[in-house]
């Protein structure tokens, strides 16, 4: 019998990983089209099908909603709160994928790439069958592996599934500042695929799972493919008028003297500075 | 000529802070709008956000400057602004979100400047 065969078996086990390889690689005849420029549809909160703030309900335990609240108190003093990106670090995954600015996406061989216009912010999406590495040193965009999609067995892929591991902190998942839990296990599934009905909108179906949620979060984010792009910078330290002394938020003027930020709040600690005699 | 300083109510001409940044926009008081008038002396169109210094003359005709932060150059050139958009001179009103510290800072709107004249600056910004 065939399967009591074992150079039979070992010819078709390597025949059979040949055709998932093959079937991996970049094909323009089966990759779809995901050319030009991608903007953002809606706003920059998380979920954008709900208000900024407390109404994008974030499904947070007891613990992390207390963080996120008392971020938002900060923020209606005058501080940042949980939002770091205002000291121009990241966002990282998943906040990366509301694209504040717009991205654009290179189909590879064995990678697929999102470059992200904020913060300049670049993803590589592995799709070449690798599994996971026993270690990833993490980084605010974290390591991503993904794979191609033929559901509906036409011959194309239409769906690009991403699952991203090993971030580090600090993130949130927008600028109001609802946190993601600070031991950084988070995992981040997607689903990018066109509108079946629209091929000039692109869908990211987003599912974070994360300890500071009660259950995995999904949300859509739509975005809209500009036939006239313009292309820009943002580097993020370039003019950057805020910034962190001690655990105060300042801001700072043209002339380069800093400004409060809030209602009464003191200069900074000058302890290392020889005072001028008085 | 006197340049005006005015509290306004008003802050439902405001667009959402939400879409001007990366950051939050939260440190700016949204809800007590201030209406300025002034001469811009210097227009930075820098990440991560653009910046107008703006001489502006109170009532009593002392001049203070104010330090206003804006959208990104990314979002103003897509609406049809450049660098040259505004120069050192030039005459412009804008309702602006105050810091809530009361100095002289806040943040500032595309929807909501426009030369003193009234003409609008730049090519308007799209939705984002």
């Amino acid at each position: 019998m065939l399967t009591r065969s074992p150079f039979i078996l070992f010819v078709l086990a390597g025949l059979l990983g040949a055709a998932v390889a093959s079937a991996q690689m970049y094909d323009a005849k089966r990759h779809p089209d995901w050319s030009g420029q991608w903007q953002r549809i809606g706003g920059v909160q998380w979920d954008p099908s709900k208000p900024l703030g407390r109404g994008n309900q974030p499904p947070l335990t007891p613990e992390y909603q207390a963080v996120f609240e008392a971020g938002l108190a900060d923020q209606a003093a005058g501080g940042h709160g949980n939002d770091t990106n205002y000291l121009c670090l990241p966002g990282g995954m998943p906040r990366a994928m509301t694209v504040v600015y717009p991205m654009e996406i290179i189909i590879t061989p064995a990678t697929t790439y999102i470059a992200i216009e904020t913060a300049s912010m670049f993803r590589r999406i592995y799709t070449d069958g690798r599994k996971w590495p026993d270690f990833v040193e993490p980084t605010y965009l974290g390591y991503s592996i993904g794979k191609w999609e033929d559901a509906d067995a036409n011959g194309r892929f239409q769906t690009l599934t991403v699952e991203t591991r090993y971030m580090k902190g600090p993130r949130t998942f927008d600028q109001s500042g609802i946190p993601l839990h600070k031991d950084n296990q988070t995992i981040v599934k997607e689903r990018i695929y066109l509108d079946k009905s629209n091929p000039e909108m692109l869908i990211d179906e987003i599912t974070t799972i994360d300890n500071a949620l009660t259950r995995p979060w999904t949300v859509t984010k739509k975005f809209r493919r500009e036939k006239n792009p313009i292309w820009f910078e943002h580097v993020c330290a370039e003019g950057n008028h805020h910034v962190l002394i001690g655990k105060e938020n300042y801001y700072v003027s043209d002339d380069g003297f800093l400004m409060p930020a809030r209602k009464g709040q003191p200069p900074p600690d000058l302890k290392y500075f020889k005072q001028p005699a008085k | 000529m006197k340049w005006r300083l005015t509290l306004a109510a008003c802050g439902s001409l405001f667009a959402s802070g939400a879409a001007l940044a990366h950051h939050s926009f939260a440190m700016f008081d949204q809800d007590n709008p201030v209406l300025l008038e002034g001469v811009v002396q210097e227009f930075k169109f820098t990440n991560p956000h653009t910046f107008i210094v703006l001489s502006v003359k109170d009532e009593k005709g002392s001049v203070q400057t104010w330090n206003l932060e804006g959208t990104s150059p990314s979002n103003l050139v897509r609406g049809g602004w450049s660098s040259k958009t505004l120069k050192t001179g030039d005459e412009i009103k804008l309702k602006i979100w105050p810091l809530r510290s009361g100095a002289p800072g806040g943040g500032w709107n595309v929807d909501q400047i426009n030369f003193r004249d009234g003409k609008p600056i730049g090519g308007g910004s799209r939705e984002y």
